[in-house]
């Protein structure tokens, strides 16, 4: 369904972050891009929405369904943001407007963006925020994000995300910049989330383990480019690529990841 | 040298240039100015541009450009006054109070607040009226008013280095405050000083020349660029604008030049200003 | 609601402590009121005396402050010295002058510089070039200077508006000012400006702009919705600050064009040492200042919701 092939992406006149990166990520499929902060994963994500931060020089191409996701200008683009992927990015009180209220965000992303009336819009939020867990759900709507902690705030916006059901989530980091304790339960809301709705998804993060537990295939990602791409039981049980061994062997021994609600198989 | 050029730039390079002849204006006043600027002829009134008095003559006959290259002395001796006292006590205030801490520092934000809630020029003029007119009351007056500004700035950097190794260290060797605080933390906050002084500079010479325009400042017949502008206010109204046109292109360009190095060297902030 | 009242008290104790200071100033200035009275006029000691018992010059210091400051309370800011007339009538008069000055700048200082960097922060180009030069010279005019040129050029060359006076009625005071409020609201207007722009800029490559975009938000709303609203915060502050300013602005400006504000009176009865102008001028300037910035605060409070509890807790 995604296909990024050859991507490259630069940045002033000599600072390269991508090199030649090809990745596909099937209907459904959920495919994790695992790499040390500063290898570029990040930006990969980025690119396929055109929020590449501005001075960016970006070759090569990127396809959903066939259709050329980088050539998308206006209105098209717009579309193809609102409708098809959704993103959830690390820090949730950055992404979500300090001065606005929890329900505007909401309202935002399924009125102005995807084009439903204001009304459904209203009465969507709280079902949303109750398919992600939320129990007062009232409260949080009429919340400003400074009110909330961190993984309150991320299952807001993993609400606002699955809103329009999208094809594709891209995930960058969703859970890094939480605390330890929820760091596991907004996981499974997002893992369970994904199979309700049966999206692709393309996950980065920086944790083999958690990419494991969550992930159909993995891809590792070093320095702007991807040395290798495997079932995770291949990249656990016989690394190919050197860096990826170093991954398997500098991880604390003994932590697994087990997501309540798990239903990968 | 080469680092300083590279952090101005090429307007900030030329800025500079133009500071620099101001001052040496200034300085070589008596040898540049062709005329006394205070003495004119009745028969000179109002002479246009001319070899002998290169832009001309104002209302008591007086060579205009002298009074320009003597009005930079006022012009700019105001200001520096302003400056240099204002970082002096600001400093040494926002110092004594980061290294007492506690009440010191609290009694001393009370008399800072007190200042804060006069518009400078009030204070100036509150103590012109105590005082009388002159320009050393009002730069001395005006410099009063921005300690505050700059005492603020001051305390919240040193507050910040204060608890830091550097200085915690020597304390707990018992080496006493006053010569941590000098040997440490004053060369530490020293670019930031330098820096508000800069902007502060150009704000005193807009508010010092406003006072000498209101004729609260330098007195006549003593050349200034405050007091030239609002002489040649009449002389402007009956067609010769002269005089005030070029004594307040003075102040424009100088401070303009000046609040441009400033910002190169670090920005309003560093004034304790927000604008 | 503590922190409007904890503000409030503030600016109680600040206004009663610059009053103190002021009074203070007066009483230890050089030269006694009873001789600014006679102007160097022989008079008996007998008239002296009486002059003094009228003036109450023989109480202790303290109790003439006491006195003042209750009279002030009252709405009595004694008589002046050089005309006797009641100081609390001749600020009356001159009020209107001031205060329309002050916000037709104010109003200025919004439009033209809130305005102009946002156009300069969104458009980019040569629209921000022009501005960003325009700003950096327009903080470096000084207001007396832009008040003559503007007034030889609009009043005297063109005659599009009157050179002095301050003008009767609503409409006619609007025409009569507005050179003179330009004039005031130019530097600070730069400033406002170039914060502005700056701010705008901050705010469109945030990460709630750039998500809002990721999103499918439209182009037009993520600037106004998240770009230009949120850059308002800090440059709220700024406006508010160059506002509060503009009271002391104005004097110069009144001066300029012989307007009969509050300014003139101020400078006049500095130029006479007529002490007890000064100090009812000095208060209510303070006073002013100090509800203008609290304002300001407030204001700042409403619109960011982050501030209201960080202040309350």
């Amino acid at each position: 369904m995604l296909d990024i092939t050859t991507l490259s992406l630069t940045i002033g006149p000599d600072r390269q972050i991508l090199r030649d990166v090809s990745l596909s990520v099937a209907a459904g499929e959920a495919v994790g891009l695992v790499g040390e902060s500063g290898s570029g994963k990040s930006m990969t994500l980025r690119s396929i929405l055109q929020i590449e931060p501005t001075g960016s020089e970006v070759t090569g191409s990127i396809t959903l369904d066939d259709v050329d996701v980088r050539a998308l200008r206006g209105e098209e683009l717009r579309r193809m943001r609102a409708n098809d992927v959704s993103m959830i990015a690390q820090n949730p009180h950055a992404v979500l407007n300090p001065v606005l209220p929890v329900e505007r965000y909401l309202i935002e992303g399924m009125h102005d963006a995807q084009g439903q009336p204001t009304r459904t819009a209203r009465l969507r939020a709280g079902e949303l925020l109750e398919q992600v867990g939320i129990d007062a759900v009232d409260r949080v709507l009429r919340s400003y994000p400074h009110q909330l902690s961190g993984g309150m705030l991320q299952r807001v916006v993993i609400a606002g995300a699955i809103a329009g059901k999208p094809r594709l989530m891209l995930a960058d980091e969703p859970t890094t910049a939480l605390d330890v304790t929820t760091q596991a339960e907004v996981m499974a809301i997002l893992d369970e989330c994904r199979h309700e709705l049966g999206m692709a998804m393309l996950f980065v993060t920086h944790d083999l383990d958690l990419a494991a537990a969550v992930c159909d295939r993995i891809a590792v990602m070093k320095d702007g480019e991807i040395v290798e791409i495997g079932l995770p039981e291949q990249l656990r049980d016989n690394p190919q690529h050197p860096y990826t061994r170093t991954l398997m062997e500098s991880r604390p021994a003994g932590i697994t990841w087990t997501l309540e609600g798990d239903t990968t198989p | 040298m080469k680092q300083f050029a590279e952090r101005m730039g090429t307007l900030g390079l030329i800025a500079c240039g133009i500071i620099l002849v101001v001052v040496l204006g200034a300085l070589l006043a008596p040898i540049i100015a062709p005329y006394d600027p205070t003495i004119g002829s009745v028969t000179q009134r109002y002479q246009g541009m001319s070899a002998e008095h290169w832009f001309g003559t104002d209302q008591a006959g007086r060579d205009i450009f002298s009074r320009l290259v003597w009005g930079a002395r006022s012009s700019l001796t105001g200001p520096l006054i302003v400056v240099v006292i204002t970082a002096i006590f600001g400093t040494t205030i926002a110092l004594t109070a980061v290294w007492f801490g506690g009440f010191v520092d609290s009694a001393l934000s009370r008399v800072l607040d007190l200042l804060f809630a006069f518009p400078n020029l009030l204070l100036a003029m509150l103590a012109i009226a105590v005082f009388g007119p002159s320009l050393t009351t009002a730069a001395l007056a005006l410099a009063v008013a921005y300690i505050p500004y700059s005492a603020r700035v001051v305390r919240s950097m040193a507050m910040r280095e204060r608890n830091l190794p550097y200085i915690r260290s020597p304390e707990l060797q018992g080496i006493p405050g006053a010569v941590i605080t000098v040997r440490h933390l004053l060369p530490n906050v020293a670019p930031l000083i330098v820096t508000g002084a800069t902007i502060n500079f150009g704000f005193a010479m807009i508010e010092l020349a406003a006072l000498s325009f209101l004729g609260l400042g330098v007195q006549p017949p003593e050349a200034d660029w405050g007091l030239m502008v609002s002489n040649g206010q009449q002389s402007l109204l009956n067609g010769y604008p002269a005089e005030s046109v070029l004594a307040g292109l003075s102040i424009v360009i100088t401070v303009a030049a000046v609040g441009y190095v400033g910002e190169r060297l670090g920005g309003r902030a560093a004034a304790g200003r927000k604008a | 609601m503590t922190f409007i009242l904890r503000r409030l008290a503030a600016l109680i104790g600040v206004l009663i402590a610059s009053s103190f200071l002021v009074f203070a100033a007066m009483y230890a200035a050089p030269g006694s009121p009873e001789n600014f009275l006679v102007q160097g006029r022989t008079v008996s000691p007998d008239v002296l005396a009486a002059i003094r018992a009228q003036y109450s010059l023989d109480d202790p210091f303290l109790v003439r402050f006491w006195n003042w400051l209750i009279n002030v309370l009252q709405g009595d800011f004694g008589r002046s010295l050089a005309n006797q007339q009641d100081v609390g009538d001749l600020l009356a008069g001159r009020l209107p002058t001031t205060l329309m000055l002050v916000s037709l700048a104010a109003i200025i200082i919004v439009v033209l510089g809130v305005g102009l960097g946002i156009l300069a922060g969104t458009k980019g180009g040569i629209v921000d070039k022009v501005v960003l030069l325009g700003s950096n010279l327009g903080f470096a005019i000084p207001t007396f200077f832009a008040a003559l040129i503007l007034m030889s050029i609009f009043s005297v060359g063109l005659g599009w508006f009157p050179v002095f006076g301050s003008g009767d009625g609503f409409f006619d005071r609007i025409w009569h000012l507005s050179l003179p409020a330009l004039a005031l609201a130019l530097p600070s207007s730069a400033v406002v400006a170039r914060i502005t722009r700056t701010s705008i800029r901050e705010e469109r490559d945030s990460e709630h702009s750039v998500m809002a975009r990721a999103r499918g938000v439209a182009e037009g709303l993520v600037m106004r919705r998240h770009v230009i609203r949120n850059s308002m915060l800090p440059v709220s502050t700024i406006v508010g600050v160059h506002i509060a300013g503009l009271i002391a602005g104005s004097f110069v400006v009144e001066y300029a064009f012989t307007l009969d504000g509050i300014g003139t009176l101020l400078v006049n009865a500095v130029q006479r040492k007529d002490f007890a102008v000064v100090q009812a001028i000095a208060i209510v300037l303070v006073a002013a200042f100090g509800v203008i910035n609290l304002l300001v605060d407030l204001l700042y409070a409403s619109i960011d919701p982050r501030v209201k509890v960080q202040q309350t807790r």
